[in-house]
């Protein structure tokens, strides 16, 4: 479905994609990547919106740049707003399908269905100025499907959604993954997309440093040398357990003694052994950070890693 | 291009801009050339004597003044608002959607600033009185019509050209070349818009006398002529701008 081969895209002199190779068949993927790392080139490439510096992308074996009739195919939520003070959702909506050169009937149709599926027939009828971010962006997504495309690329789709917003998102989702339809998905919160797809593409600094399963990404993590940060008064007093440790690689003593960050080849071991250091000592430490929950920290290891600077 | 996609466009166009915001832009241009004739009528002590004057106030105030200043707002930021607003991606992402929303912006402007142009000038035929007559608010339409036609196009490509500073470079554009080269008696000012038109209204109103005095900044070239060259120049920069638009590159939002 999607063939990147050593895709690079310079702007100036910034690298937004940096020798991106990748093969995807039909299917749901995630694009995982920090704020920056590249995603809306990569997906302004797959659309055509951008023209690759170096190498060739290929989206139904067409290039999009070149083909603008693939884009009959592909439906695009971007993660930019959209707001048309004065205009209904069922207005733009259809404005969009018509746009394709879908009759007026059909674009009519389609628009009225496409905002049903997200749960804005209620209120299609109203200016967008008094919508929620929440509801304009459910209208991104029923212009993104109403022309029933064949790929659906979302940017961001989660941005602005309440609780019962995202669980409806997450379902609509995979409703048109089910429905045998290829779904790219950029996030950069990894359990956004793991609601949705198995699949991922991780990319940081406009480079694809790993891809594959929620299984293999986690064992590619797991294999990465993380570091985790301890927060409290009592955090030097840990130092001479974890001085003799094999699975300790650094050993940080920062902000007035009250950070101590930890370089660990497996922060497993970490785990299973710092709560019982802590109550035998008595210790107090306030704050536990990991590098799972900082998802740039995971990208950085990742990137060491890629530049071979670790295992 | 479908035709009727065009249209879809324009009507999209239109519904979206009847704000009253707007709408009183439209007023206030409206309204300027009738106050300013309005004026002029009645602290004139010619009276309806000098039919040649008050004919060029009133090209000067409606195909110059109300038509630039209305395609101005509608042609110039046709573009780069939709890139500023973030909402250009949605526009790009359809496979007509780059030059059909360009020739169906352009139309809309035309449309909203000529239609602007023929009130005014209806007015302020009236307020005239016989001076010009069915004549001069006649030649007054046409030559608006054709003003908007050439310069919404050229202001087209200036929003293709420079998706920043747009407006500011369309001002400077139209002050420098179409308000100052036009008026420069040399073969450069006839690649402008306005010495075009000001050779129509002389050779359509009959003004002989006018194009003898002043050749070199009205022409002596016949109607048709220029006409052509006008209608030329409006296809030449639409054409333009659609092919700049169709192989640019727009940055659709911040990097993400």
């Amino acid at each position: 479905m999607i063939q990147l081969e050593q895709v690079s895209k310079l702007y100036g002199t910034i690298i937004g994609a940096n020798d991106l190779t990748v093969q995807l068949p039909p299917g749901a993927f995630g694009i995982v990547g920090p704020n920056g790392s590249g995603k809306t080139t990569l997906i302004n490439l797959l659309t055509g919106q951008l023209r690759p510096t170096l190498g060739k992308v290929t989206v139904f074996n067409q290039n999009p740049w070149r083909n603008r009739k693939l884009l009959r195919r592909i439906g695009l939520c971007p993660a930019t707003d959209v707001l048309y003070p004065n205009v209904s959702a069922y207005e733009w909506v259809t404005y969009q399908v018509r746009l394709h050169g879908l009759s007026q009937q059909d674009s009519k149709q389609f628009a009225a269905e496409s905002l049903q599926q997200v749960d804005m027939t209620e209120h299609m009828h109203r200016p967008m100025g008094e919508y929620s971010l929440g509801m304009r962006q459910r209208t991104k997504i029923a212009q993104a499907i109403a022309h029933r495309p064949d790929l659906l690329i979302l940017d961001e789709p989660y941005n602005g959604l309440d609780p019962v917003g995202r669980y409806q998102m997450t379902e609509l989702l995979v409703n048109f993954s089910k429905q045998g339809k290829s779904l790219l998905f950029a996030s950069h919160v990894l359990h956004e997309i793991e609601e949705i797809t198995s699949s991922f593409l991780l990319i940081h600094g406009g480079r694809l440093l790993a891809s594959g399963t929620a299984r293999d990404v986690e064992q590619i993590i797991a294999d990465t040398p993380q570091e985790v940060v301890l927060f409290g008064p009592d955090v030097p007093r840990l130092i001479p357990h974890l001085a003799d440790q094999s699975w300790v690689d650094s050993i940080q003593l920062l902000s007035e003694r009250t950070e101590l960050r930890i370089g660990l080849r497996d922060p497993t071991n970490l785990y299973q052994s710092l709560a019982g250091w802590i109550s035998a000592d008595h210790l107090q430490v306030d704050r536990f950070q990991t590098a799972d929950s900082n998802l740039t920290a995971v990208f950085e290891s990742l990137l060491r890693r890629h530049r071979g600077e670790s295992k | 291009m479908n035709p009727l996609l065009v249209l879809d466009v324009i009507r999209f166009e239109l519904r979206r801009s009847m704000s009253p915001g707007r709408a009183a832009i439209w007023v206030i241009l409206v309204l300027f050339p009738i106050a300013l004739i309005s004026a002029i009528r009645l602290l004139s002590n010619q009276g309806e004597g000098n039919s040649q004057a008050w004919g060029l106030a009133l090209y000067f105030l409606v195909p110059e003044v109300v038509c630039l200043l209305g395609l101005l707002l509608w042609a110039t930021p046709a573009v780069s608002t939709e890139i500023e607003g973030q909402t250009w991606v949605y526009l790009a992402m359809r496979r007509p959607g780059r030059n059909l929303v360009l020739v169906g912006k352009y139309l809309t402007a035309v449309l909203w600033s000529f239609s602007a142009a023929c009130v005014a000038a209806t007015a302020c035929t009236i307020i005239m009185g016989s001076v010009g007559g069915f004549q001069l608010w006649l030649v007054v339409c046409v030559l608006s019509l054709l003003s908007c036609l050439a310069h919404a196009a050229l202001y087209i490509l200036i929003g293709t050209l420079f998706f920043r500073r747009t407006m500011v470079t369309a001002v400077f554009y139209t002050l420098v070349i179409e308000y100052g080269l036009s008026l420069v008696p040399a073969m450069a000012n006839r690649l402008t818009i306005n010495y075009r038109l000001r050779g129509l209204l002389a050779e359509w109103m009959d003004w002989d006398e006018a194009r003898t005095v002043a050749e070199s900044i009205g022409g002596q070239e016949p109607a048709w002529f220029h006409v052509l060259t006008l209608l030329a120049i409006s296809i030449t920069l639409v054409c333009v701008a659609i092919v700049r638009l169709t192989y640019s590159e727009i940055p659709t939002q911040q990097e993400g």
